[in-house]
């Protein structure tokens, strides 16, 4: 296996009142795409904000080593209402990214809205602005914090369909927060199941096509969750 | 007869018409819409001096008002003084607005300047404009740098505080956001502090403009020699009401103006909001 792009040692994270990570171990391959699963207040969201360096608020130790070029991709898709769309995409970005920003926008189908303000998208399309401001970063690692949570469930598919594209056709490392176990199954190569602020296990998806499979793993993820 | 598409074809009956309901939402805007309350109180003003009702010694018809302010213009007094008061009331706005956003970003964006500023002009703010007057004069003088002074201070605290509060108000979750796409400051603030703050400070700026002509009013009472105040002034000693009257007027449609443009520039600047009243 070839170096890390992501190497996560013995990270300690607490906070006053919201979750904890009591030493995270983890290593996601270039090109790897990892979900991390787990229930609500297992520590998902906190890794997840350690990586992205917005967690201010929390105190902690260990050993985060991240590519130079990341991207976030937030549960609400957290465009400025007061910039169109392609200027969202840019945002932050020199004047020279126009051309690939307008590239980013047709990938995920939005050519023609680029002078659309936020409010005239539906939800699944200012996510999907989202993603095109992430992938004009040309990341090297992309962090998404349950980032179909909040649409309804066929746009959910269609938004599945498409990062599995983008995240195979630029091969970001890929970490995906999410507590959906099909979504897991769906996109990811690993999945990794957080619990109690420690990494409880982990297991690799199998193949698309192995149905028998992958309906297992199904179950022993819903397990380990505690759904029966 | 076709069964299936009868039961599938929606029958007249089962036509709804779209929304019999009136709206909640205010409905559609129409332009310059906001004249109408205006107007109404000059066409009842109108009656009632027409009619006789009203004393032109208490109070001239509005025709009046318009041929003294004709004959004044002829005269070249009325855009001289006008001149004169546009200038005091400007001059103060831009300097209490420019004190006002500075200080509001000084004490909006950091902490100890939030704790040493904000504390500072709430105090502040609890003393009314005429209060101040009797200092303003102590330190400025009687001459025109206390007018623009009173005037700036009167159009200071709209402007600060709707501004300050603006961008206390701005989301956190966009600052975050200006985190992991790795903002500069100076882009952060371009592209996230001075859009999030830039409604508030337009809001403050109708607030502080209508103040400034306010105090312009009671500053031009005080030893002035020249604008619309001063006018009025001369004129209440020579009990001529209806140039009294066209001083009255000329205020309001100073104010009504600047309202108006400052309310231009908003939609033109904020045409990215989308929001009930427009």
């Amino acid at each position: 296996m070839s170096a890390a792009a992501v190497r996560i040692r013995d990270l300690q994270r607490t906070f006053t009142l919201k979750g904890v990570l009591n030493g995270v171990d983890l290593d996601i391959a270039p090109g790897e795409f990892v979900a991390l699963l787990g229930r609500s207040g297992s520590g998902k969201s906190t890794l997840l904000r350690a990586l992205a360096g917005i967690d201010h608020e929390a105190q902690g130790t260990g050993e985060i080593a991240l590519p130079q070029r990341s991207a976030v991709i937030f549960q609400d898709a957290r465009l400025l209402p007061w910039l169109r769309v392609l200027d969202n995409v840019l945002l932050g970005q020199p004047r020279e990214a126009r051309p690939r920003a307008m590239q980013a926008l047709e990938e995920v189908g939005l050519a023609r809205r680029e002078q659309s303000w936020p409010h005239e998208l539906s939800g699944g399309e200012q996510q999907r602005v989202a993603l095109a401001r992430a992938l004009v970063r040309e990341p090297d690692l992309l962090l998404a914090d349950e980032p179909f949570g909040a649409l309804d469930a066929l746009t959910r598919i269609q938004m599945h369909e498409l990062l599995r594209r983008l995240s195979e056709r630029h091969k970001p490392a890929v970490l995906l927060v999410t507590h959906d176990i099909d979504e897991a199954l769906a996109l990811a190569d690993r999945i990794v199941m957080l619990d109690g602020g420690r990494i409880s296990a982990e297991l690799q998806v199998p193949g698309r096509g192995d149905r028998t499979l992958i309906a297992l793993q199904r179950k022993r993820l819903l397990a380990m969750l505690g759904v029966d | 007869m076709n069964a299936i598409s009868g039961e599938i074809l929606p029958s007249p009956l089962s036509l709804a018409p779209a929304a019999q309901r009136a709206p909640l939402g205010p409905g559609t805007p129409r332009r310059n819409g906001h004249l109408l309350g205006p107007g109404l109180l000059l066409l009842y003003w109108a009656i009632l001096s027409a009619t006789g009702w009203l004393d032109p010694r208490t109070l001239p018809a509005p025709w009046t008002a318009i041929t003294t302010g004709a004959d004044l213009v002829r005269e070249g007094r009325l855009q001289a003084n006008l001149a004169v008061s546009a200038a005091r009331a400007g001059s103060g706005l831009l300097v209490g607005g420019i004190a006002g956003v500075l200080l509001a970003f000084l004490s909006g964006l950091s902490l100890l300047g939030g704790y040493v500023i904000d504390g500072i002009v709430q105090l502040k703010r609890g003393i009314p404009i005429l209060a101040i007057i009797p200092f303003m004069i102590l330190w400025f003088g009687i001459g025109e740098p206390m007018k623009v002074a009173v005037i700036a201070v009167a159009a200071f605290f709209p402007i600060y505080i709707q501004t300050h509060s603006a961008l206390r108000a701005i989301d956190l979750r966009y600052v975050e956001l200006a985190e992991t796409l790795g903002l500069s400051r100076w882009q952060f603030l371009r592209r996230i502090v001075i859009p999030g703050a830039l409604p508030g400070f337009l809001l403050g700026l109708r607030f502080g403009a209508t103040a400034a002509w306010l105090a312009l009013v009671v500053v031009e009472q005080l030893n002035a020699s020249s604008g619309i105040g001063y006018m009025v002034t001369l004129a209440r000693n020579y009990a001529q009401t209806d140039v009294m009257l066209v001083g009255l007027v000329v205020y309001a449609l100073l104010g009504f103006i600047t309202d108006s443009v400052i309310r231009w520039a908003e939609r033109r600047l904020l045409t990215w909001r989308r929001t009930l009243g427009r």
